[in-house]
């Protein structure tokens, strides 16, 4: 059966009080390559046909990914032999109404259309860059097609589809390692010489590191830094945990919490971002405004929460970071001496109340001083408090794309917290 | 089933100079609940098939979920295709393969109850109870009961004329109590990682009993002391802590494909590189790793792997030499190993198989020790429960824990318990500090359900185990 069969067929054979039906497709092309060879290749498709059905306040939920009627009829009955065995949920809430979508693009016809053999061709390229210097390179391309429906039974439908393209490098030779990545939509906002050349001035920047001390320094995090460090301290950003006492925004909801310069959004206005057209299954998306100019502004809301603490609900269905458009050249000015990040690597939750992380640096740091970049370093270990950083950061670069539904600036950041090295 | 056949024959006319194919089906059980709602109770079933194929020295792999004749044959041109396409980049004549000879065989992890047997209801009614259980302390704010059973049918034909039947199982019940007391919130959670057995250890573990337990010990972390300022400080690990810590240190630094750089990219590479075999200092002599995927109810145990290389038990370090890698078909002979040490794993059918941590463990102590014995020896220290904070590069060599419960040692006793303790160390450092681990009597294994690797990512299983272990001279201090 084809989606459509698959909600016709639930939707005549489900007994249950209310039902909520998830179809998601996947078609996916990843090939994977180390060592200036391509070690895995893989290539399919599924697709995952989820029932939720309640009976009063008792819920039961079926997942499977076959589509003959058969199955179908048997998800039917795991999911209402579930709900009917289960006891009732004192948080149940009803299935979604009909709802206005807001329209989003979140497809690419050059994702869609990009064959296997260029993809192999981005792979070849890339590993002729790194001989040239010669390098190890390792990384991935990799596309996928998704498509996804949900509809309920109190009168909710929607659907979306999009695509996302993927292709990351990691070059290597003796003490030097870093790594570009793009992942976005959109292939044919892909350029491989743009990135290569990125690697390249990356890869000649990091050539015999010093051996750096940890201690309190000004940090430049690029964007891939930024994601990871502002992301990880969005894990923690609910509203009911908040209220709950155990996170560190507990009453802070309207207060000026973050640093004044900071504001971080999901958006349905940048293209470039992917968004999906509803959240919790069946909400419509629109503008969230989690912090405005330092003050915590919202805090994704389940339903049930929204409805106990009469807010509405949110999730945080992309990450935007708007930033000043302030050049890193100008960052190194501005903080005299400091540290340059790629990327953080293996960031972990300290304590939850506090807010605090431990994380790692990773594919390359750079200590300039005077303004001016003097050599690479180890690699170091910080422990830190995002939110708390935020108070320090002295300015932003311009919004980049780093995954599909993230875009954010570089940050020079002061007073990082480094507690430890490593010998690389 | 003929299925099996249809994709061997075919990736052999397609001149595959290897093929396996797996049909798998993955049957998940996952409830959740958050105080006393039930936020998800789902029945999940995952089948379909993935078909490997090796051609001029590279890999090729389709996965697909529908089951005719004529898709399965397609799914098999379509490997055969991609792994022509991926010997158009590869190094010299390409990848290799360790020999294996055929095998026929079944296996199926012992279960006495099977947890898919017990009714929906039973077993949110225990979890209520437990739920309930932490929620009557004053303080306690928050209580969380996961509890996750899975059950994974494998069906494996190569074109060696292997042909596989192998049923793996696990249950794993994972309680969480948050403390919320002026102004902090502490958590306790009571999480062996799963097993690979049956209902029957849920029944055998009194879990109300370990409700009251972590929701008494949440409310004495919240209120409990700091440790203030970094010293270097004696070390008690318990088996559940040691567990990750081995599983980070030890476990990932010795997959051959990290040591490869085949994981360069995303999960990391190893410092545990192939010259330093047979005469690496990994840690102190009394300190024996072994692989070993023939451990009574591990979560790597089966008969064979996604290779169809059979399960094996053998050294990773002994007397604290670094001494063999966890291995597969295509990475041992790249560093001249006759044949793979058996730790080639997917996690779903549409997942290829990749180097995985074979169920990994410290081996006790020779002498007779106690927990309490090694305690009443140790000056000042901290003893360490249960698994929190933990952070690695992607080397394996610098990293940072922190735990679930720890009480300061004070001239040999437990003195005052403590919260947001740290840890920093690194390889070797760390193994070779360890100059005392209890006897066999304490020895205690733990699992990991989630262990995150690879491009596209999988979540891997594999259980760990160790009795309490002391490492002496460590830099402890609290978080700020």
């Amino acid at each position: 059966m084809n989606a459509q069969q698959i909600l016709e067929y639930i939707k005549q054979h489900c007994t249950a009080d209310d039902w909520t039906i998830t179809i998601n497709e996947k078609d996916s092309h990843e090939t994977r390559f180390a060592q200036n060879s391509i070690t895995q290749h893989i290539a399919g498709s599924n697709i995952e046909v989820a029932l939720q059905v309640s009976f009063g306040d008792k819920t039961g939920v079926g997942n499977i990914n076959q589509t003959d009627a058969e199955s179908i009829k048997n998800l039917i009955e795991t999911a209402e032999t579930m709900a009917k065995l289960n006891q009732p949920d004192p948080e149940f809430m009803p299935s979604c109404p009909a709802a206005d979508l807001p329209q989003v693009l979140n497809r690419s016809e050059a994702t869609l259309q990009l064959a296997p053999q260029e993809m192999v061709e981005l792979v070849r390229q890339s590993i002729a860059n790194g001989e040239k210097h010669p390098a190890q390179v390792s990384g991935m391309t990799e596309k996928h097609r998704y498509y996804s429906i949900l509809c309920t039974s109190n009168g909710f439908y929607g659907e979306c589809e999009s695509t996302e393209f993927g292709h990351s490098m990691t070059m290597k030779k003796d003490a030097v390692e870093t790594k570009v990545a793009y992942s976005g939509k959109d292939y044919a906002r892909f350029d491989l010489n743009q990135w290569l050349d990125q690697l390249n001035s990356q890869f000649n920047s990091l050539s015999a590191p010093h051996v750096f001390e940890p201690e309190r320094i000004a940090v430049i995090l690029r964007p891939a830094a930024v994601q990871e460090f502002i992301g990880y301290m969005g894990w923690m950003m609910s509203r009911r945990y908040a209220d709950e006492g155990i996170t560190p925004y507990t009453d802070k909801l309207g207060t000026d919490f973050f640093g004044s310069n900071f504001s971080m959004v999901s958006t349905l206005k940048d293209d470039e971002l992917y968004a999906s057209p509803y959240f919790h299954g069946g909400i419509p998306s629109v503008e969230f405004d989690w912090v405005k100019k330092g003050s915590l502004f919202t805090l994704p809301t389940d339903r049930f929460w929204a409805k106990k603490t009469g807010s509405s609900p949110s999730t945080s269905y992309n990450l935007f970071i708007p930033g000043d458009g302030v050049s890193e050249e100008e960052m190194m000015k501005k903080a005299g001496r400091g540290i340059i990040i790629n990327n953080f690597w293996y960031i972990r939750t300290v304590d939850m109340k506090s807010g605090e992380f431990t994380g790692m640096t990773r594919d390359g740091v750079l200590y300039f001083e005077d303004g001016i970049i003097r050599h690479a370093i180890n690699n170091l270990r910080w422990n830190e408090i995002p939110h708390e950083a935020t108070r320090r950061i002295l300015a932003s670069g311009v919004p980049i794309l780093t995954s599909p539904d993230t875009k954010v600036p570089a940050m020079l950041i002061a007073d990082f917290n480094f507690v430890d090295k490593t010998d690389f | 089933m003929k299925y099996l056949d249809i994709a061997i024959e075919t990736a052999l006319a397609q001149g595959a100079g290897y093929a396996d194919i797996r049909i798998q089906r993955d049957t998940s059980q996952v409830i959740y609940l958050l105080n006393r709602s039930i936020k998800y109770a789902v029945n999940d079933v995952e089948h379909g098939y993935g078909i490997r194929v090796f051609k001029g020295g590279a890999w090729g792999f389709a996965h697909c979920n529908r089951f005719d004749d004529r898709t399965v044959a397609d799914t098999a041109r379509r490997a055969c295709e991609i792994a022509a396409l991926s010997a158009k980049v590869k190094k010299g004549a390409g990848l290799t393969l360790a020999p294996e000879r055929s095998y026929i065989a079944t296996y199926k992890t012992p279960v006495a109850i099977d947890p898919f047997d017990i009714s929906m209801r039973e077993k949110v009614d225990l979890m209520l109870e437990v739920n309930r259980t932490m929620l009557n302390y004053d303080g306690i704010r928050q209580a969380v009961f996961y509890l996750i059973i899975h059950k994974c049918e494998k069906l494996f034909a190569s074109t060696l004329g292997t042909r596989l039947d192998l049923t793996t199982q696990l249950v794993d019940p994972m309680i969480t109590a948050t403390a919320v007391w002026e102004g902090d919130s502490q958590s306790r959670t009571f999480d062996e990682g799963g097993r690979a057995t049956g209902w029957e250890w849920i029944q055998a573990l009194d879990l109300t009993d370990k409700a009251k337990q972590i929701a008494e010990e949440a409310l004495i972390k919240v209120k409990a002391d700091t440790l203030g300022e970094e010293q270097r400080r004696t070390l008690i690990l318990d088996p559940n802590h040691l567990g990750l810590t081995m599983h980070e240190s030890v476990g990932h630094p010795t997959e051959l494909d990290r040591v490869l750089g085949w994981e360069a990219d995303f999960a990391g590479i190893s410092f545990a590189t192939p010259e330093k075999l047979g005469n690496y200092q990994y840690g102190s002599p009394i300190v024996n790793f072994m692989g070993d995927n023939t451990l009574a109810e591990g979560l790597a145990t089966n008969a064979f792997d996604d290779d169809g290389v059979p399960a094996q038990k053998w050294f990773i370090i002994k007397d604290g030499i670094l001494k063999e890698y966890g291995s597969t078909r295509d990475t041992a002979p790249q560093i001249g190993l006759a044949h793979s040490r058996g730790c080639n794993r997917a996690t779903s059918y549409y997942n290829m198989p990749i180097n995985r941590i074979p169920n990994l463990y410290l081996q006790p102590g020779k002498e007779p020790l106690t927990p309490a014995e090694m305690i009443a020896a140790t000056d000042d220290g901290v003893y360490i429960q249960g698994r929190g904070s933990f952070s690695i590069d992607q080397h394996r060599i610098n990293f940072q824990f922190g735990g679930d419960f720890f009480w300061e040692i004070k001239d040999g006793k437990l003195v005052r318990p403590l919260k947001k303790v740290l840890y920093k160390s690194c390889n070797p450092e760390f193994w070779n500090a360890c100059d005392a681990i209890c006897d066999e009597r304490f020895f205690r294994p733990f699992g990991v359900i989630n262990c995150g690797k690879g491009q596209p990512g999988q979540t891997g299983r594999m259980t760990h185990g160790a009795a309490p272990a002391r490492f002496r001279n460590i830099r402890v201090g609290g978080s700020q």
